[in-house]
């Protein structure tokens, strides 16, 4: 099996770890550099619950190869904001309650993040469209809609 | 207790509540968006070991040689268990003593685990496993439970293939069709319903050091993986500890054997070779081995008079519990008392029969029993109506259970009774009549259509099981107040709404509060984390609790300020005395004093439900304490060309007695309803000789953010006399509905009837061209 030299950003801080050809992205974010927040649900691609931001695009972290992320800018969870200083998007779900079992709600958090970087205003059906890759079982995604347009709407102003 | 209901109602409305029925942000909301490692696999010890699963690949089999040579050899492969390594009984069960934790001789279902591979690096484990050689001799099988009652069926059980026969007799049923003007009789069918929490199933064990072990894992009940995991060991079940990550997501499945299942070969990896032992399911191990929602095979048979009000319902129902029964006999009482649908019917029989088959596992999942009642009955009263030729709403309302009525378990109707609500304030919010018209004078290939469906609900465990609840709380000397309790968080929000009961009953703000993690060696067994119960049941535990909590604190403050417990007030975290309010101390004061003068200021309590009396041999009386009414319009549009339903709208009004966190309660709803939507339209975990076609998330269908209809939820409240408050039950109903709401709009919008769900594009095309046929010209 070969070896490589992976030089990536996490969350804005550079990193090089040695991978073997058959890494996947998921797991040496998970198990190399400890970002726990990234989870997984398939293995195969169908729930997204794996999603990180690659470049600003979101993938399913089960799906890359970890050498494909050379010289990329990832963005996971732990990037995104902290208990002393949440990210509006952060707030949003947390006032609208909606994180029910919380398992898909890094990746809806980056999905939202996303979105709302290239699309500041966006309609319902943007929203249903920007998260539609991630399953989550337990809301009924409803309120994360309204979290998303609450966010959305301050993140504006 | 009041039980008086306007003096009840009146009393709740009066009071200005501190806390509850305000939208409070859950305890654990904020790790959960900021990614803490907090589930099960995120906390894995360094050093542990991980186990992958040898199963069977056939659905019935003796188990001829099991060779695992090769695998043992495998460089870095520690451990290999097999049944044969279990140091105490080879059992893993939810309620019959009938599966093993690894299958030794025999194999019931495709997908049984025969036995574990454990390597520090999980794709070694892997590898082994397909080193891994079995010689089956397979045995005949039988894969439906029509099939299973046949006398020519194999026995899959040493008893024969009913684990349960579940019965309910009331008046005369033949007499009541005698005097029918009308029979209808169908049989409705429904599917195995994956319950698909995002969370595959994990665990983890640690052996200690004076033989004890702790286990932790994404489970509902920790205490019957206590007692599980003990047997299994053969340890004292006070030498197994087991704490609760937080779950992600679960739904039934991790409330019975399947965490045993896990963290019991966990355990005997650990023990044998003294490290930690992981075990994380894939998502196709995780559909093929946990416990799904039982397909049911429905046969109603109704008589009615002409004026529309019954007069028979007879009623029989096959549940397909698979190779083990798991909770399934407690699933077909429940499905038993409810497969009238919620409405007055004097003369009833039903027969509710939980069959083996060589299918996988069928147990606890959401709704348990009542979403597959009330497909049937919601479908057939809905042909009934159309067959008299009445307005679907004007036949149910003639029937429904209003305050007073009886049940098919002749239990009186109380005052805390909201269907009727549910059901007018559903109809004009759809717009019922407005829209039926509206979309009656459509053409072209898309139609539309509106349904309604109506149900009620028996809240927490009524007769499944003795009813209780433990809470534990503790004040310590800076102020925070530890709660704890073995109702374990897995997504409903549940226990943050115990937070706001203990502190609304305290007069204190809930960030004084802190919800511990279930964990067995710190509270009292507390039965299973199920049924809608935590709120219902656990909400009294903690009244009760907080209730004598504040009274320590109100007896210290007097002690304080040197009057009597009795003249002590409090709002805000300040006592003082009712006569002389300036005489005050503050939370902090009192606290600093306990701490002091060597006051202890905790206490615990478990709340136990009454029984429900009832005859076991005709399901006559008391079955729940308190239920759940709802009513659910569905407004769908269908595609005639490609067979395809979007459902468009929804209104979902439940009668929930009081709600004590309005978005939670939404959030409950909404989820609930969006489940019920891939029941009714493309949820089905398929078998073929047993074996599952489907286990993965791009071959079996969930609801995305795409196929959500618009909800509007109505809440109505008629308090009942069992939850705090008159809360009812919520977590499980809302699934209940949205299939015969949906199958209902469906027809609706196409003159079709479905029989069987889901309602894929090919049953809608199937259905159609039935329809077609049948009304040309012969």
């Amino acid at each position: 099996m070969s070896k490589h030299l992976l030089k990536f950003t996490v969350n804005g801080k550079d990193h090089a770890v040695v991978v073997q050809s058959h890494e996947r992205l998921l797991d040496v974010l998970r198990d190399r550099l400890g970002l726990k927040g990234t989870k997984e649900g398939c293995s195969t691609g169908d729930c997204g619950i794996c999603g990180v931001l690659m470049d600003g695009r979101l993938v399913n972290s089960c799906l890359i190869l970890a050498i494909q992320a050379r010289n990329k800018k990832i963005e996971t969870i732990e990037g995104i904001g902290s208990a002393e200083n949440l990210h509006p998007i952060q707030r949003a779900f947390v006032n609208w309650n909606a994180s029910q079992c919380g398992f898909c709600i890094p990746a809806m958090i980056l999905a939202s993040k996303n979105l709302l970087e290239k699309n500041p205003n966006p309609t319902e059906d943007d929203i249903k469209k920007a998260t539609s890759g991630i399953l989550c079982r337990c809301t009924g995604y409803v309120k994360i809609f309204e979290a998303v347009k609450t966010a959305a709407q301050e993140m504006r102003s | 207790m009041v039980e008086d209901q306007a003096t009840l109602k009146k009393l709740i409305n009066g009071n200005q509540f501190l806390l509850v029925g305000k939208s409070i942000q859950r305890v654990d909301s904020i790790d959960k968006v900021l990614g803490k490692p907090i589930y099960t696999m995120d906390i894995v010890p360094e050093n542990a070991l991980y186990l992958k699963v040898v199963r069977s690949r056939l659905a019935h089999a003796f188990l001829k040689h099991v060779d695992l040579s090769e695998a043992r050899k495998y460089p870095g492969v520690a451990a290999v268990i097999t049944a044969n390594d279990i140091p105490g009984i080879n059992e893993s069960t939810a309620l019959l003593p009938d599966k093993p934790l690894l299958a030794s001789g025999r194999v019931r279902f495709a997908g049984e685990p025969i036995a574990a591979i454990a390597s520090y690096d999980p794709s070694i484990a892997e590898e082994a496993v397909d080193l891994v050689r079995i010689e089956y001799e397979a045995l005949p099988a039988v894969f439906s439970p029509v099939d299973a009652l046949k006398s020519s069926a194999p026995s899959i059980h040493q008893n024969g293939n009913i684990a349960k026969h579940m019965k309910l007799r009331k008046g005369d049923v033949e007499e009541g069709f005698k005097q029918a003007d009308l029979i209808v009789e169908e049989t409705y069918k429904s599917q195995f319903q994956e319950p698909i929490p995002l969370e595959p199933e994990a665990g983890f064990v640690v052996p200690e050091p004076d033989g004890s072990v702790t286990c932790v894992g994404s489970i509902q009940s920790p205490f019957h993986v206590q007692t599980g995991i003990a047997k299994i060991l053969s340890l004292r079940p006070e030498q197994v500890r087991v704490i609760q990550a937080v779950t992600g997501g679960a739904f039934g499945p991790k409330s019975d054997e399947i965490p045993v299942d896990v963290l019991g070969m966990a355990a005997v990896v650990a023990v044998k070779t003294r490290k930690p032992a992981a075990l994380a399911y894939t998502r196709e191990e995780s559909m093929v081995g946990h416990t799904k929602r039982h397909p049911f095979v429905t046969t109603l048979k109704a008589g009615v008079k002409k004026d529309g009000k019954f007069t028979a319902w007879q009623a029989t129902l096959l549940a397909d519990t698979g190779a083990y029964a798991s909770l399934g006999p407690l699933v077909v009482i429940r499905a038993c008392f409810h497969a009238t649908g919620p409405y007055v019917i004097p003369n009833v029989r039903t027969d509710a029969y939980c069959v083996y088959t060589n299918n996988t596992m069928a147990g606890s999942f959401r709704g348990f029993g009542g979403p597959q009642a009330h497909f049937a009955a919601e479908s057939h009263v809905e042909e009934i109506a159309k067959k008299l030729d009445m307005d679907p709403i004007e036949f149910r309302l003639l029937n429904i259970l209003r305050p007073g009525t009886l049940m098919a378990t002749s239990q009186v109707v109380d005052e805390a009774c909201g269907l009727e609500e549910c059901v007018n304030r559903a109809v004009k919010e759809s717009d019922w009549y407005g829209k039926r018209e509206q979309f009656r004078k459509m053409s072209g290939p898309k139609r539309r259509g509106l349904g309604i469906a109506i149900m009620y609900h028996g809240n927490s465990l009524g007769p499944e099981g003795s009813d209780y609840a433990a809470v534990h709380m503790q004040i310590d000397k800076d102020g925070i107040i530890s709660f704890r309790t073995g109702l374990t968080e897995y997504g409903t929000g549940a226990p943050s709404g115990l937070l706001q009961i203990a502190a609304e009953t305290m007069h204190l703000p809930i960030s004084y509060f802190k919800l511990e993690p279930p964990d067995t060696d710190f509270c009292s067994e507390t039965g299973p984390t199920v049924a809608s119960r935590t709120i219902t049941i656990g909400g009294r535990a903690t009244q009760m609790v907080a209730g004598k909590l504040h009274q320590r604190l109100r007896e210290t403050a007097a002690e304080l300020l040197d009057c009597n417990a009795d003249e002590i007030e409090s709002t805000d975290a300040m006592y003082y005395q009712r006569s002389k309010p300036g005489r005050r101390a503050s939370f902090r004061e009192v606290i600093e004093y306990a701490d002091k003068h060597g006051t202890e200021l905790k206490e615990a309590g478990t709340f136990t439900a009454p029984k429900c009396e009832y005859n076991p041999e005709t399901s006559q009386g008391t079955t729940y304490l308190q239920y759940t009414y709802g009513a659910v319009t569905a407004e769908v549009e269908v595609d005639t060309e490609t067979g395809h339903t979007q459902v468009l709208r929804m209104v979902t009004a439940y009668d929930v007695g009081k709600t004590i966190n309005p978005l939670s309660l939404e959030g409950q709803i909404e989820g609930g309803t969006a489940q019920g939507l891939g029941y009714a339209l493309m949820e089905e975990l398929k078998h073929k000789d047993g074996i599952v076609l489907n286990p993965n998330l791009a071959d079996y269908y969930i609801p995305t953010s795409m196929d959500i209809p618009e909800i509007k939820t109505i809440i109505v409240e008629y308090p009942g006399h069992l939850g705090p408050y008159g809360a009812k039950a919520i977590g499980e109903p809302p699934i209940v509905l949205p299939a015969p709401a949906i199958v209902n709009a469906i027809d609706n919008a196409l003159g079709v009837r479905l029989h069987e769900i889901p309602t894929t594009p090919d049953r809608v095309l199937i259905a159609c061209k039935r329809a077609r046929k049948d009304q040309r010209p012969k």
